[in-house]
């Protein structure tokens, strides 16, 4: 029998959480350090311009200004995935965030006037802004920095992946449809602005960072191949982090630029974004064209399924290009699927570039695959919840691709929306119409307000992804003499509430109260290795890595407790500061034989044979206090390194990437306005496989936060471009949906228990948005009989689309 | 973005500063300019801050036969709260509910969102609906009243001269014989809060104890360089009978509304988009 979960499963606030409100909480914004000088960053008047000659010579003189940079400045190497991206560039500028120059002075206002003072002739070309564009023979090269081993010149990279035989699938086929899809640019908009804090040491020749990166082990290695330095001699603090959401995972030019400043004038120098900087000048969610051929036998199996991508890669590399990592892994593998073959490219342009966010594709692979499936159900004359129910994935199921299934919650959380929504009672799936509405208004037979309703569901890695060389992490743990826990962790805290479940984890094992416990995450002198913040990958990997960790710990307390309880019982309960002696009275009882969820969580007491005793007990403190200052004089210190099970996938992208996988499904009710073209989110239902609810206050605000980022892509978030410039770099014009547009939630956790996991948890950060968009447009479809084929569903092109049905009413109303 | 700032306290020295300063604005909730200012600093600027004036001429709202009056400094909030305001007139209750955001609302001002004139101000629409009256205020302390409709004179223009500030706004009362009113503010836009209207839709309908129309105001937003009162198609109503609309009767009222509108394209909308939505959002009224 497992003993009762005391803290993990209980809506612990986050432990920050009353800084953050009452404004104490420090941000990279409030780091001023003596002498520091404050950088700005010159960047290009044009997307595509040959760089003719820049001048700094009067921004030189000008007062206050002690340092001003250009490529013929320094000594640096390239940046990005695919080291294509100078830091500072010379001779071209290709993309409308290009650094031509970088100024460090006194004050943010004579920063900003020297770059006015730097002059740059430009002689401006034409660009290229489309893929197709990019792709053809006489287009010019655009990136100058890539080794030419693709077929075409701006291609950054391509995957291709396969599995089964698609064209005997394709012949089993009884019904084929073939969509294209684009995808917008969307930007994380996050509310604090990109920042930085250099610090260069002229002594020691060491650099002190303030970072927000998401990645601080990466980012310390890929700053030292960029200022050519060794990584140990920069050391890397994060503030605390104002959102990341993806964006912090690329080390971006102004970083390094800061560095430089500080190390050419031995000053600290800071560079804080404005708003519309960070709507121009850092990364987004790539934009695409998925082509989707997908078929389905006559029973309603899905067959096969053929996807082509072109990605505009933007002038330069990130980790966006990589995306297709993730892509391939819904295409392949969510749903039953017997054949899969995909090709991803990416391309080169003028326009900016990606960078990864919340999903890491899989939205944009969700959307074309789910909207697909509702056609295939309409040409079968399947019910759409039918269909994925049938085809859904399954426990102990291995796919095409390689990943193991050991839990799925995917046909329990199909399950329970379409039953939580009434699915079936609010659609007729044949025609789209509505069956059953309370109000009159609300029919959908010639009247203003259409009612729709729209299934999707997902898969994401929900056990790390093993992508770099290690998908690990790194514990120390302590306790001191006073019964204090300090969790030295190698994961960061970017907001996502990382810090509180580690915390409520040790207190569950070490039975320290959670105001006792401290987690110091934010070093890199301090903390040991870890990959870093994305792939939803924190509680799940830094979680057992402490689990570990905790292990060691109680070995060496349970072994002082048994010397000073004088007991040579194995089995401790550790509660309220005290280490309770689990008196065994049934020598031969197996202690574990229930131990389903993790190996590493709370020791099993089969409590028919293990008693307490409240009364026969020892502090915690006083043990540390015995191990620390009695012989053999040992510390309460243990350290872990926790690698998931995971493997690396192969060259043809085959294997099991993560330790394990989460599901979700939502059906998403919406109402349309045929008036105004507005489409309104009533209802969205979520279940999402969790494995195991650590923390249901936390887990509720990623699920919200990330629907309504889901909710922004589908319907209003698009950075505009025209020419390689970005028409809406503000909040008025970047529709991103506030807390008014929240939408009713209806949150339902499935709990699978997975073995990996700590306390059966699974990672859940992505998951929430990753359906919502191709839910919302299933619905919108639903609702009006029109296909959606590209996002955000803007009012427009509702009531374009809706003119261009029916053309009688466009002549009634353009007279 | 630097200005030098005067914080006058009363009206008196308000005129004062405006009398003085050669080069400045006004200021009042200053959820506007701090945003212009900031794309266009303005060299030597003074801001007149408004929001220390005491008077209550100024800032309050007063009752009387004739209406309701509101001083220039009158918040967003404070019509949002106000139960008289939003039983008499509900349009302007939803023209100032729809603004912004809780923490805006606190400190824009009806006169900040009259002085702006942008096309899209929703209380300027609900007030051009209401047929309201600016009172006007010189440095001589001589006032001049000027119907709304002529206040606003071009994109971000208004008929304010040099030396003059707009002190009060004056909404005349119902007419004596009217009972529930159709009174309302429609907004379209993306968002359902920190939303620029995309197209708005103003009307303030009063109709008798047998539903039969003695007064009416439409007014649009975001439509035209100006919020426009459609008075043809407030002609139009007069003496119908409002349960009674037929729809035919509907769409001419529609088209007559469409007729004052000459919407641009830009980034929220096309031109096309805001005539298809504001001709719906006319009939819509009547449904």
């Amino acid at each position: 029998m497992k003993p009762k979960l005391k803290v993990i499963g209980t809506s612990v606030p986050k432990q920050d959480a009353g800084m953050r409100v009452t404004g104490k909480a420090i941000y990279g914004h409030d780091i001023k350090l003596q002498g520091m000088l404050y950088g700005a960053i010159l960047r290009t008047e044009h997307p595509s311009a040959i760089i003719e000659s820049i001048d700094t010579s009067a921004a030189r003189k000008l007062e206050g200004v002690y340092c001003v940079i250009t490529a013929d400045d320094v000594d640096v190497n390239n940046i990005g995935y695919k080291r294509d991206h100078p830091i500072l560039k010379k001779g071209e500028a290709n993309c409308t965030r290009d650094e031509i120059a970088a100024v460090a002075a006194e004050t943010k206002e004579i920063a900003k006037q020297a770059l006015k003072l730097i002059k740059v002739k430009y002689k401006v070309r034409k660009g290229i802004y489309d893929v197709h564009e990019a792709l053809k023979e006489q287009a010019p090269q655009i990136n100058k920095f890539i080794s030419g081993k693709f077929s075409n010149k701006n291609i950054a990279e391509t995957f291709h992946y396969e599995h089964g035989n698609l064209e005997e699938e394709k012949k089993k086929s009884a019904h084929i449809v073939s969509r294209k899809f684009t995808l917008p640019r969307m930007t994380h908009a996050c509310m604090a602005t990109s920042n930085v804090t250099a610090s260069y040491n002229m002594l020691d020749k060491k650099l002190l960072l303030y970072s927000s990166t998401q990645v601080p082990f990466l980012y310390q290695r890929d700053m030292a191949h960029a200022l050519k330095m060794n990584p140990s001699d920069i050391r890397v603090i994060q503030p605390i982090i104002g959102g990341g959401f993806g964006s912090k995972l690329d080390i971006h030019p102004f970083e390094p630029i800061c560095a430089l400043l500080s190390i050419k004038t031995g000053k600290p120098v800071q560079i804080l974004y404005s708003r519309e900087e960070e709507f121009i000048a850092s990364p987004i969610r790539q934009p695409m064209e998925i082509e989707l051929t997908a078929g389905v036998d006559k029973d309603g199996n899905f067959t096969f399924r053929e996807i082509n991508i072109v990605k505009d890669n933007g002038a330069y590399t990130s980790w966006g290009a990589t995306t297709p990592f993730v892509i391939m892994q819904s295409f392949s593998s969510l749903y039953k699927l017997k054949a899969c073959r995909f090709n991803a490219t990416a391309v080169y342009t003028n326009n900016v570039f990606a960078g990864s966010f919340r999903g890491y594709g899989n939205p944009q692979a969700t959307f074309a695959l789910e909207r697909v499936i509702d056609l295939l159900a309409d040409k079968l004359g399947m019910d759409k919840a039918e269909i994925r129910l049938k085809n859904a994935n399954e426990k102990g199921e291995v796919t095409g691709q390689g990943l193991h299934y050991d839990t799925c919650g995917h046909k329990e959380c199909l399950d329970t929306v379409i039953k939580k929504s009434k699915y079936h009672s609010f659609r007729n799936s044949d025609n789209g119409t509505l069956r059953n509405t309370n109000k009159n208004e609300s029919t959908n037979n010639g009247s203003r307000f259409k009612k729709g309703i729209g299934l999707a569901s997902m898969l994401h890695v929900g056990g790390g992804a093993k992508i770099y060389r290690s998908d690990g992490c790194g514990t120390t743990i302590k306790i001191d003499p006073y019964g204090y826990c300090t969790i030295i962790t190698g994961s960061n805290e970017i907001g996502q509430g990382s810090e509180t479940v580690l915390a409520m984890m040790a207190s569950e094992e070490l039975g320290i109260d959670l105001k006792k416990i401290k987690v110091i995450n934010t070093d890199t002198d301090v903390k040991p290795w870890d990959v870093g913040v994305h792939a939803s990958r924190t509680s799940f990997v830094a979680g057992n890595s402490l689990l570990g960790a905790i292990k060691i710990l109680k070995e060496k307390l349970n072994k002082k407790a048994g010397e000073l309880l004088k007991s040579d019982d194995t089995a401790y309960e550790y509660e309220n500061g005290n280490i309770y002696p689990l008196r065994n009275t049934n020598i031969n009882e197996s202690t574990n034989t229930e131990n389903k969820a993790s190996k590493l969580t709370k020791e099993i007491a089969n409590t028919d044979s293990y008693i307490r005793n409240d009364s026969d007990f020892v502090k915690l403190d006083k043990v540390v206090r015995e191990m620390h200052f009695t012989e053999p004089n040992e510390l309460a210190v243990a350290n872990f390194f926790y690698e998931p099970s995971s493997k690396f996938q192969d060259k043809d992208f085959k294997g099991n990437v993560s330790g394990s996988y989460a599901f979700a499904a939502q059906a998403i009710e919406v109402e349309v306005d045929t008036y105004t073209g507005n489409v309104k989110v009533t209802d969205i239902y979520v279940a999402q496989d969790v494995g195991k609810v650590l923390n249901p206050l936390l887990l509720g605000g990623q699920i919200e936060g990330g629907i309504l980022q889901g909710v922004g892509y589908a319907l209003t978030e698009e950075l505009l471009m025209h020419e390689g410039k970005i028409l809406n770099p503000n909040f008025h014009n970047y529709k991103m949906l506030t807390a008014a547009d929240i939408p009713n939630i209806h949150f339902f956790p499935i709990e699978t228990n997975d073995k990996e996991g700590p306390y059966g948890a699974k990672g859940v950060g992505e998951a929430p948005l990753i359906p919502t968009a191709a839910a919302i447009a299933n619905a919108v479809c639903n609702a009006l009989g029109l296909e959606v084929i590209d996002l955000p569903i803007t009012p427009e092109k509702v009531m374009k689309a809706l003119a261009s049905k029916n053309t009688e009413t466009i002549q009634t109303k353009n007279k | 973005m630097e200005f030098n700032i005067i914080n006058p306290v009363s009206v008196k020295e308000l005129l004062g500063a405006v009398k003085k300063e050669k080069h400045f604005r006004f200021g009042a909730g200053c959820t506007d300019l701090l945003m212009e200012l900031r794309k266009k600093p303005d060299e030597g600027l003074t801001v007149i801050n408004l929001a220390q004036v005491k008077d209550n001429s100024f800032t309050g709202i007063k009752k009387s036969a004739k209406g309701i009056r509101m001083g220039a400094m009158f918040t967003a909030h404070q019509i949002v709260m106000n139960e008289e305001l939003k039983k008499t007139f509900p349009v302007l209750h939803d023209s100032a509910h729809n603004l912004a955001s809780t923490q805006i609302r606190q400190v824009a001002t009806v006169g900040g969102n009259l002085c702006t004139a942008s096309p899209s101000g929703d209380i300027a629409c609900a007030l051009v609906a209401l047929r309201a009256d600016c009172e006007l205020l010189n440095t001589t302390q001589k006032t001049r009243t000027v119907n709304i409709s002529t206040f606003f004179t071009g994109v971000r223009q208004t008929a304010l001269k040099p030396n003059e500030v707009l002190y009060g706004i004056s909404i005349p009362a119902n007419h004596k014989n009217t009972k529930n009113n159709y009174s309302g503010f429609i907004k379209v836009g993306t968002r359902r809060s920190m939303e620029c209207s995309v197209v708005s839709l103003a009307y303030h309908i009063q109709v008798n104890v047998e539903g039969k129309i003695l007064k009416a105001g439409v007014a649009i937003g975001a439509s035209a360089p100006t919020v426009r009162l459609a008075e043809s198609a407030c002609d139009f109503l007069i003496g119908k009978t409002f349960k009674n609309i037929t729809q035919k009767e509907k769409e001419e009222f529609a088209d007559k509304v469409l007729s004052y509108a000459s919407p641009i394209t830009d980034i929220r909308a096309t031109a096309w988009y805001r005539k298809e939505v504001l001709y719906n959002i006319s009939k819509s009224i009547f449904e």
